[in-house]
C-alpha cells in the first residue's frame, strides 16, 4: 500500500466526519482516495472540494468547532499557504489532524522545510518513517489531539514520493477494534445555540491578560508528552504495534558509544547503515526522532548521559540558524554535567539522495568525535 | 417583494448585547440589530475582521480575514455531519471581507451553493482601520489611501457591482437593501430563511466617520442613497429572476446624496455629471431588467 493510501485508510478507520483538501503534488492522491471512499459510501463524511489550501484549513477548523472529527492534508507550497489559519486552529484548541506529505520549499522534491516552517503555529508535529507508521500515527493523532488534557491540533509528516507513491506492506486494523479504541469526538466548549454558555455569547473573550493565552498554549503542548506516551502504549496493546515510547524510538543503542539521530524516511536508510557499522564492530546506535513538537528534551538528556557523541541528521535547515533538531538537541543536553559532542549533518535537502554509505560515514565521524571529544561545531552538508 | 413588506414583521425581541463599541450614528450597528432580529436566536454568527458593529446574543467564532466563505462552509458541513441542520449559519462581514480579501473563498462557497447566509454591511471603505479605500468605495470618494492631492483627487476607479457578480454564480438568492428601509431588509431576511442554499444580502450602511457627515443623519443619508438611484434596492433569484423593489416615479439628483458628505466635497461639476450619467445608465438597465423579470448586466 502506498503512503497516501495508508493515510486515507486511517482517515476512514477514524470515521472522520468532515475532510477538506486542495490537490498539490505529492499529496494529491489522498484527495482522490477520500473522494472515492465518499462517492462509494465507504466513508460517511463531508469531503469539501475547495479552491485553495487556506480554505481547506478553515473548513476543517470551523467543522471541528461545531463538533465534527476532521482531516486536512497538504504538501510544500500548500502548507505555506495555510499558515495563517493554523494559528487560529491551535489557539482555539481544536483537535484537527493534518497529514503533510513533505515537499521542500525549493523545488518539488522532499525535505522537511514545509512543516518546519510551521514551528511557531502551536501545532504538535510528528515525522514518520514508513507507510505503516503513517497509518498508525494518523489514528494515534486523533486519540492524542482529542484527549481532554491536550485538545490541540496535530500534523504528521511523511516524505513525498519516497513514501507517498511507494508501496510497502501495511497492516490494516479492524474497524471494530478502532471503534472500541477511539471514542467519538465532542466539541468543548460547544458553540451550538442551545448548548453555548451565556458568557460565551457574542464571541467575547477575556482580554485582561493576553500573555496568559500564550503561556497556557505552550504548557499544554509541553504537557502533552505524557499523553503521547500513554496513547503509544495503549495502541501497542490494542493493535500490537508501537513506536519506542511514542516520542523517540531507539535502534541498536545498547552499549553504543555514539548515536545518530534521524527523522522521517531517512531513518530507514540509517537503520541499514547502523547494521553495517555494528557488523564492522563500531558501537554506533540510532535514535528516531518521531515527535518533534513537543520536543522530547528528557529523552535526549538520558541518551546524552550514555554516549560520547550525538550526530543529528537534519532534513531541514532554518536558514541562518541551522538544523532545527540539532539546535534543540544541543539545547537539551546543555543541562547535563558531562555533555556529549553534538554534530550537525544536513542531508536530503530538496530530495537529494542519501545513501547507506553516506550515513555509514556520518556514523564513523560521530564515533570519532565520541572518542576524541571537542569537535568543530560547523555544519556538514552531506 | 414590495407587497410582502409590512412594518409589523419587525420582531420585538432584542438580540443586541449592549453596550456595543460602535461609533455614534453607525449604520452597520443598526444593520446588525435588524438582521439578527429577523434571523432569530437559532444561529451561529461568524465574524472576520471588520468594524465593531453590534454584538448579538449568538454563539460566534472568528477566523482569518480572507476565509469568510470557508468558515461558513466548514460550520455548515460540520452541523450536517452531527445532524444539526436546524441551526442557521450566518456570516456578517464588511465590504473588505466580501469585495476584496474575502472574495475568493466566498466565490468558491457560492459556486458550491453551501447552505449559508452571507450578509455584508457595506460602508464603502476599510473603516475598521480608519477609512482606507476598498473595492466598494465609489468613484472619486476621498479615503485615507485615495486622498485629495494636488495631482490625483480621490479614488479613480468605480465600485464593483458585487450583487451582479455573485448573481452570476447562479446562487438561489441575492438582494441589496439599506438601513434606511428596515421593512425591506427584514422582508428579505424572512424570504431568505425559506431558501436552501447560498443566500446573500448587501446592506448599504452609511458611516458618519468615514463619509464625513453629521452622525444624526444616517437614516437620511441611507434613504437618499436609494432615492437618487445610487443604491438601488433589488433582488435576484437563481441568478436570473429580477425584481426592483423600490421604483420612484423620478430619481432625485445625485447631488442631494453627494453634497452632505465631505468625502465628495472636492468633486468637480464634471465628476458629478459622470456619477449622474453612470447612475442613470444603471437605473435604465435595472428598469429594463424589472420589466423583463430577468437580470441584465
Amino acid at each position: 500500500m502506498v503512503g497516501n493510501k495508508a493515510t486515507a485508510t486511517a482517515v476512514k478507520l477514524a470515521r472522520v466526519q468532515v475532510a477538506s483538501a486542495f490537490p498539490v503534488t505529492p499529496q494529491t492522491t489522498i484527495t482522490e482516495y477520500l473522494s472515492d471512499m465518499v462517492a462509494n459510501g465507504e466513508l460517511d463524511a463531508e469531503f469539501v472540494n475547495v479552491e485553495g489550501e487556506l480554505s481547506s484549513h478553515v473548513v476543517v477548523q470551523a467543522a471541528s468547532r461545531v463538533g465534527a472529527r476532521t482531516f486536512v492534508c497538504t504538501s510544500g507550497p500548500g502548507q505555506l499557504y495555510m499558515h495563517h489559519p493554523m494559528h487560529q486552529t491551535s489557539d482555539n484548541r481544536l483537535p484537527v489532524v493534518m497529514a503533510t506529505v513533505h515537499r521542500g520549499n525549493k523545488g518539488m522534491m522532499p525535505d522537511h522545510t514545509d512543516l518546519m516552517s510551521q514551528l511557531w503555529t502551536g501545532w504538535m508535529q510528528f515525522y514518520v518513517e514508513h507507510n505503516q507508521e503513517a497509518l498508525d500515527t494518523c489514528l494515534m493523532s486523533y486519540k492524542i489531539a482529542e484527549d481532554e488534557r491536550v485538545r490541540l491540533p496535530i500534523a504528521f509528516g511523511y516524505d513525498g514520493y519516497v513514501l507517498s507513491y511507494t508501496a510497502e506492506p501495511v497492516e490494516i486494523p479492524d474497524q471494530k477494534d478502532v471503534d472500541d479504541w477511539l471514542p467519538p469526538y465532542k466539541a468543548m466548549p460547544s458553540i451550538l445555540p442551545d448548548e453555548v454558555l451565556p458568557e460565551n455569547l457574542g464571541g467575547r473573550w477575556d482580554r485582561s491578560d493576553p500573555q496568559k493565552r500564550w503561556q497556557e498554549h505552550h504548557e499544554a503542548i509541553v504537557n502533552a508528552k505524557d499523553v503521547i506516551v500513554e496513547v503509544n502504549e495503549s495502541y501497542g496493546k490494542k493493535f500490537g504495534r508501537s513506536y519506542g515510547n511514542g516520542l523517540t524510538e531507539e535502534y541498536r543503542t545498547e552499549g553504543a558509544e555514539a548515536v545518530l539521530v534521524a527523522m522521517g524516511s531517512l531513518t530507514g536508510t540509517a537503520r541499514a547503515a547502523i547494521d553495517r557499522l555494528r557488523d564492522d564492530g563500531l558501537n554506533v546506535g540510532l535514535v528516531k526522532l518521531r515527535c518533534f513538537l513537543p520536543f522530547p528534551k528528557e529523552d535526549f538528556q538520558e541518551i546524552g548521559k550514555k554516549v560520547g557523541a550525538i550526530g543529528m541528521i537534519d532534513r531541514n535547515v532554518c536558514l541562518g540558524h541551522g538544523g532545527a533538531a540539532y539546535t534543540q538537541i544541543r539545547n537539551a543536553i546543555y543541562d547535563l554535567e558531562e555533555r556529549p559532542s553534538v554534530l550537525e549533518f544536513i542531508a536530503g535537502m530538496g530530495g537529494k539522495e542519501v545513501r547507506v554509505d553516506d550515513i555509514y560515514k556520518i556514523g564513523k565521524k560521530t564515533l570519532k568525535a565520541a572518542k576524541s571529544g571537542g569537535v568543530s561545531t560547523s555544519t556538514e552538508w552531506v | 417583494m414590495s407587497e410582502r413588506i409590512n412594518r409589523l414583521q419587525i420582531p420585538m425581541e432584542e438580540l443586541t448585547i449592549t453596550p456595543g463599541s460602535a461609533c455614534q450614528g453607525c449604520g452597520a450597528a443598526l444593520a446588525a440589530r435588524l438582521v439578527f432580529k429577523a434571523i432569530g436566536p437559532n444561529a451561529i454568527r461568524h465574524r472576520i475582521p471588520c468594524c465593531p458593529d453590534s454584538t448579538t446574543a449568538h454563539p460566534s467564532a472568528n477566523s482569518v480575514f480572507e476565509s469568510g466563505g470557508a468558515m461558513l462552509t466548514g460550520t455548515w458541513r460540520g452541523l450536517k455531519a452531527i445532524g444539526r441542520t436546524d441551526v442557521q449559519v450566518v456570516g456578517f462581514f464588511g465590504d473588505g471581507g466580501t469585495y476584496d480579501i474575502g472574495f475568493q473563498s466566498l466565490s468558491a462557497a457560492a459556486e458550491r451553493n453551501e447552505n449559508i447566509w452571507v450578509i455584508t454591511k457595506d460602508n464603502e471603505a476599510y473603516m475598521n482601520t480608519g477609512n482606507q479605500r476598498s473595492g466598494a468605495t465609489p468613484i472619486f470618494a476621498r479615503t485615507s489611501t485615495t486622498p485629495v492631492g494636488s495631482v490625483i483627487k480621490g479614488k479613480q476607479m468605480r465600485k464593483k457591482k458585487i450583487a451582479k457578480i455573485f448573481a452570476a454564480h447562479g446562487i438561489p438568492y441575492i438582494a441589496t437593501t439599506s438601513v434606511g428601509y428596515p421593512e425591506d431588509l427584514i422582508a428579505k431576511i424572512n424570504y431568505g430563511k425559506t431558501v436552501e442554499g447560498f443566500k446573500m444580502l448587501i446592506i448599504q450602511s452609511p458611516c458618519p466617520v468615514g463619509w464625513r457627515y453629521d452622525g444624526s443623519k444616517t437614516i437620511a443619508m441611507a434613504r437618499l442613497g436609494v432615492q437618487t438611484g445610487i443604491w438601488p434596492l433589488f433582488e435576484i433569484i437563481d441568478g436570473e429572476k429580477f425584481k426592483l423593489n423600490y421604483k420612484p416615479r423620478e430619481l432625485k439628483p445625485v447631488t442631494e446624496y453627494l453634497k452632505p458628505q465631505a468625502r465628495f466635497r472636492h468633486l468637480t461639476d464634471e465628476n458629478i455629471s459622470l456619477i449622474q450619467e453612470d447612475t442613470a445608465k444603471e437605473w435604465e438597465t435595472l428598469l429594463k431588467s424589472d420589466e423583463l423579470g430577468r437580470v441584465l448586466l
